[in-house]
């Protein structure tokens, strides 16, 4: 097979401006992390509270804790974020 | 830095020779037309010795078939490339026997 003619383009090896050879530019999604259900708040029993990474806030009464730290409600109720000792924070479901 | 690799059958050529931005840069000019004319005059002379591929920033010259003239025109490439590095070592390096 007869090979083409190959073009002139006399800036092939030039840089282009804007041509980034940096090896970042890449992130992962946002997890939506955080808060899920308000303070005062009335949930149903299952309910997810908090999404976290650890535990940022502890279980109080009646709310489970998750293999990956999610708190939820274990009963249907109010919804109350209190403080756990001098520095930590937990968050409970009182019936309602 | 324009790398140039040059093997007993194959020749690479490869990067960007940063010497001026896009539009402006000389020693991207002077490869490339260097490249091109032996390229084509090989392939005018004896177009069945020698393969290339193109791609970005990037080609790659085979050498199929041993034939004087081809020799001799990839022999004055190769001379006329280091030349050109003499000139701008920061811009453009030929390694031979790679």
């Amino acid at each position: 097979m007869k090979m083409e003619f190959l073009k002139l383009d006399i800036q092939r090896f030039a840089h282009k401006k804007g041509q980034s050879s940096t090896q970042n530019g890449r992130d992962s999604r946002g997890r939506r992390l955080g808060a899920k259900a308000a303070d005062g708040q009335t949930v149903s029993a299952g309910s997810i509270l908090y999404r976290q990474r650890g535990t940022k806030i502890y279980p109080g009464v009646n709310v489970g804790m998750g293999k990956d730290h999610t708190l939820y409600a274990t009963i249907s109720g109010v919804v109350k974020f209190e403080r756990l000792g001098r520095d930590k924070k937990k968050v409970s479901v009182y019936e309602g | 830095m324009i790398k140039v690799k040059v093997n007993k059958d194959l020749i690479t050529i490869s990067g960007h020779a940063l010497y001026d931005e896009y539009g402006k840069d000389i020693v991207c000019a002077s490869v490339s037309s260097i490249i091109t004319t032996s390229i084509n005059a090989i392939l005018m002379l004896e177009d069945d010795s020698i393969s290339y591929e193109e791609e970005k920033n990037k080609i790659i010259i085979k050498i199929k078939k041993e034939a004087k003239i081809t020799k001799k025109l990839i022999l004055n490439m190769i001379n006329l490339l280091k030349e050109l590095e003499q000139t701008y070592p920061k811009n453009i390096s030929v390694m031979e026997g790679y």
